[in-house]
């Protein structure tokens, strides 16, 4: 009774889908909830991204069926690149993936599954990257900051995450174009990377521009640099790296959407209309 | 001034009908939440947080930070009737508590949880709308050095927590740090000690080896005892079934403790209300009259950690009022659910919506009297389950410690993990080496090790760092002094022998 209820329920939605877009019936739907998998602990960054994208999904009804997200975490991305893995041709699994996921597995041993061999979806946002410092540090360019680290190598520091996540990229590349040397203290919480900013503990972050908007707004932080290849229109008088003579590669933190190993050409049609609507609907608000 | 017409706009926020309902949803579903073990409120706030889209912002956010402080009402249940820790900060409530259990005073030890954590609760609010702006400041010098000293400190409270010996006290203390040095090394994301295996990436949960070393150990001994006969005393009638006036006596200063450690802690952003209730436990034995007591089912031993847990809450909100950062995970996780409403969390947040955060703040007056009135009549109610014969409660205990195990992570590994320290844990015990420093070392192993990493790279290798901060040398000098206690007494009791011997 209760599949054939189901099958009706697909049906009227495949109907409603006909009514909106007469273009085409996609070759295949979800039939039950979609598991929509993601690296993080509830609450984490990835977490609260999927869990917003799945609720917006089945607002604009683009999805029919439920996206239920599942945290597997451990190791960073490693165990929920694994579980995709084993899920190898099923249908009705998809993750959330961030950066780390390509830049994990290249330096543990332990992670036996790279990002190559699961399928692409869709990069949904790029997100840009800003270098903060407290609002009365003497740095007012990121080229003061750079003159004084190569002053002093070593003695200047940098609050941020893992080692092999955006933030200590960008110092990386940044040390290799100038030549300049300092140090990067992981802290296990965004929370405290930016508490130990601001209680002088470090002299420098790596902050996403919405949250850098608030402390600067607060006159808690003042940003030196903008780590885009243009300025941000929300801060239109924050000058690039580029601009400021440093030529380093940029970093940012991309999200988006893979599917398990060896799934139909269907699928992935059908994950990829969905997201090209979604993200035509996103730009439209 | 300004505190009080904050709390009038606040309470005229909190206390309209649909905010007060969905302020007493938050604090049952939390109550439910904390009494079952694992599951936490942070998963639970994430799971539900879907839901509350369609309500408004501010009535979302009394319902979900209700989950939040009415968990931890409900984490101290498991833990005295079943020696299971509803969730990590509950774990020293199990010392003490599950003790007055067995002596049949299961009641006053969860009235006690209760009373402590609603008096608590409140100290926490009040200190948050009085003293927000200095403490924060305070909060925001505490760097890696001083997190350091923190640690050291409450390593010492091994000197409370190891028992008859000393050696076997510290001996357990140090395998819970190598524990904790299980997993995925911060600084260098190199795996430590994870044999190739995946699940151990993440290092050890720490819930994963208290429920195995207390609850699941617990069982095995009592099965081989086989006695069973008279494991629980039955409580007889209903004057014991609620804390008596001398309990509450006897708790008075632990109330006070544990309130004041609670909300220290609870500011700072790298700690958590684990480490407050360990901390509070301790000063409660080192400034008790008769600390011999604790451990056996000493009533304050259940007061302090309760009352820390709890402050912490209010505590961990005062960095979010004054800088924008908060202070705990959940706090974090509540500030990034405002995104999804179209709020920008950060430092301006609380000007920019006073009512907002007020409401918030008066509505956790509101939900800290109705988690009293709603517990305090499932006490004799919950008590009554240890009239059940042990061969229908040991199973019990063990389903409820795997369930609570598995929702943690929904993995078989951290369940087999939890049979490995559940033989641990009962090994130690016919071995008579404590559990409690164990369980502290692995609590307090990953921070000792991060903040003293940070506070050298600070430095560039320079361990005169450690001592240079005045905060830090004092939390430094405060663990000598404390690690001294102990020999201090011995020297007096050996001067009293001798003396006496003179005579």
């Amino acid at each position: 009774m209760r599949t054939k209820m189901r099958e009706i329920g697909v049906l009227f939605t495949l109907m409603g889908w006909g009514l909106v877009m007469p273009q085409a019936v996609p070759a295949w739907t979800p039939t039950r909830p979609v598991e929509a998998v993601v690296h993080t602990g509830p609450g984490g960054g990835s977490d609260i991204f999927a869990r917003a994208i799945a609720d917006l999904l089945q607002k604009e009804g683009l999805v029919p069926q439920r996206l239920q997200v599942v945290n597997k975490s451990g190791g960073g991305p490693t165990v929920a690149m694994a579980y995709l893995a084993e899920k190898k041709g099923q249908d009705h699994t998809i993750a959330f993936f961030t950066g780390v996921w390509v830049t994990n597995p290249l330096t543990r041993k332990e992670a036996k599954v790279t990002v190559k061999d699961l399928t692409p979806i869709a990069r949904l946002v790029l997100e840009p990257a800003m270098i903060a410092v407290k609002a009365d540090s003497p740095y007012k360019t990121v080229k003061d900051f750079i003159e004084d680290a190569k002053k002093r190598p070593g003695q200047l520091r940098q609050s941020g995450g893992s080692v092999t996540g955006r933030d200590n990229l960008t110092r990386l590349v940044i040390e290799k174009a100038t030549g300049a040397k300092w140090t990067f203290i992981s802290f296990a919480s965004g929370r405290e990377r930016i508490a130990n900013l601001l209680g002088g503990n470090v002299e420098m972050m790596v902050i996403e521009p919405q949250e850098a908007r608030e402390h600067v707004r607060a006159g808690n932080l003042r940003v030196i640099a903008s780590l885009t290849d243009t300025r941000l229109p929300s801060f239109p008088d924050v000058p690039t790296t580029k601009e400021q003579g440093i030529n380093a590669p940029l970093v940012p933190q991309a999200r988006g959407v893979v599917a398990p190993p060896g799934i139909s050409k269907d699928i992935v049609e059908y994950w990829e209309g969905v997201f090209d609507r979604f993200a035509k609907g996103a730009s439209d608000e | 001034m300004e505190a009080l017409s904050d709390l009038l706009l606040g309470l005229s926020v909190a206390l309209t009908p649909a905010n007060l309902f969905w302020c007493f949803v938050g604090v049952f579903l939390g109550t439910i939440v904390g009494v079952l073990p694992g599951l936490g409120s942070p998963a639970t706030i994430a799971m539900l947080l879907p839901l509350t889209f369609r309500l408004d912002p501010t009535t979302a956010m009394i319902m979900l930070s209700g989950i939040y402080y009415g968990s931890k009402y409900g984490g101290s249940t498991t833990s005295i009737l079943l020696n299971v820790p509803g969730e990590s900060a509950s774990v020293v409530t199990c010392l003490d508590g599950y003790q007055m259990a067995r002596q049949g005073r299961a009641g006053p030890a969860l009235g006690i949880a209760a009373i402590s954590s609603f008096i608590a609760g409140t100290v926490g609010v009040l200190g948050l709308m009085l003293i927000a702006p200095p403490v924060a400041r305070f909060a925001v010098r505490f760097g890696p050095p001083e997190y350091f000293g923190l640690m050291c400190l409450g390593l010492a409270m091994v000197v409370f927590l190891a028992g008859k010996s000393m050696i076997k006290g510290l001996i357990a203390t140090l395998f819970g740090i190598w524990l904790a040095s299980v997993g995925t090394d911060i600084f260098t994301a190199e795996s430590r000690f994870t044999f190739g295996m995946m699940e151990l990436l993440d290092g050890i949960d720490f819930i994963v080896v208290s429920i195995g070393v207390f609850a699941v150990a617990e069982v095995l001994v009592n099965l081989e005892s086989q006695a069973g006969a008279e494991l629980f005393k039955v409580p007889k009638g209903l004057r014991n079934l609620l804390p008596s006036l001398q309990d509450l006596k006897d708790s008075r200063f632990a109330f006070v403790n544990g309130s004041v450690v609670g909300f220290f802690i609870g500011v700072l952003p790298g700690a958590g209300s684990t480490i407050a209730s360990f901390l509070s436990y301790g000063v409660e034995k080192a400034f008790s009259r008769h600390p011999e007591k604790f451990g056996t089912g000493a009533v304050e031993g259940v007061a302090a950690p309760e009352a820390a847990n709890n402050s912490e809450t209010g505590g961990a909100l005062v960095p979010l009022l004054t800088l924008g950062i908060p202070g705990s995970a959940t706090t974090a996780m509540l500030l990034a659910a405002l995104i999804l409403w179209g709020f920008r969390p950060g430092p301006l947040l609380i000007q920019e919506n006073p009512a907002l955060f007020w409401g918030l703040v008066a509505s956790m007056y509101v939900g800290n009297i109705m988690l009293l009135i709603l517990n305090l009549p499932l006490v004799p109610l919950f008590a009554q389950i240890l009239r059940l014969p042990y061969f229908v409660l040991a199973p019990a205990i063990l389903g409820i410690s795997i369930v609570g195990v598995y929702s943690v992570s929904q993995s078989l590994f951290d369940v087999w993990m939890l049979g490995v320290f559940g033989l641990l844990g009962f090994l130690m015990r016919k071995l008579d080496f404590p559990a409690a420093p164990l369980v502290l070392g692995l609590v307090l192993g990953d921070r000792l090790e991060q903040s003293l990493r940070q506070a050298l790279m600070m430095s560039q290798g320079h361990l005169s760092i450690l001592v240079m901060r005045p905060m830090s040398a004092g939390l430094l000098l405060l663990t000598v002094v404390i690690l001294l206690m102990p020999v201090a007494g011995k020297i007096r009791s050996w001067r009293l022998k001798a003396a006496e011997e003179g005579i």
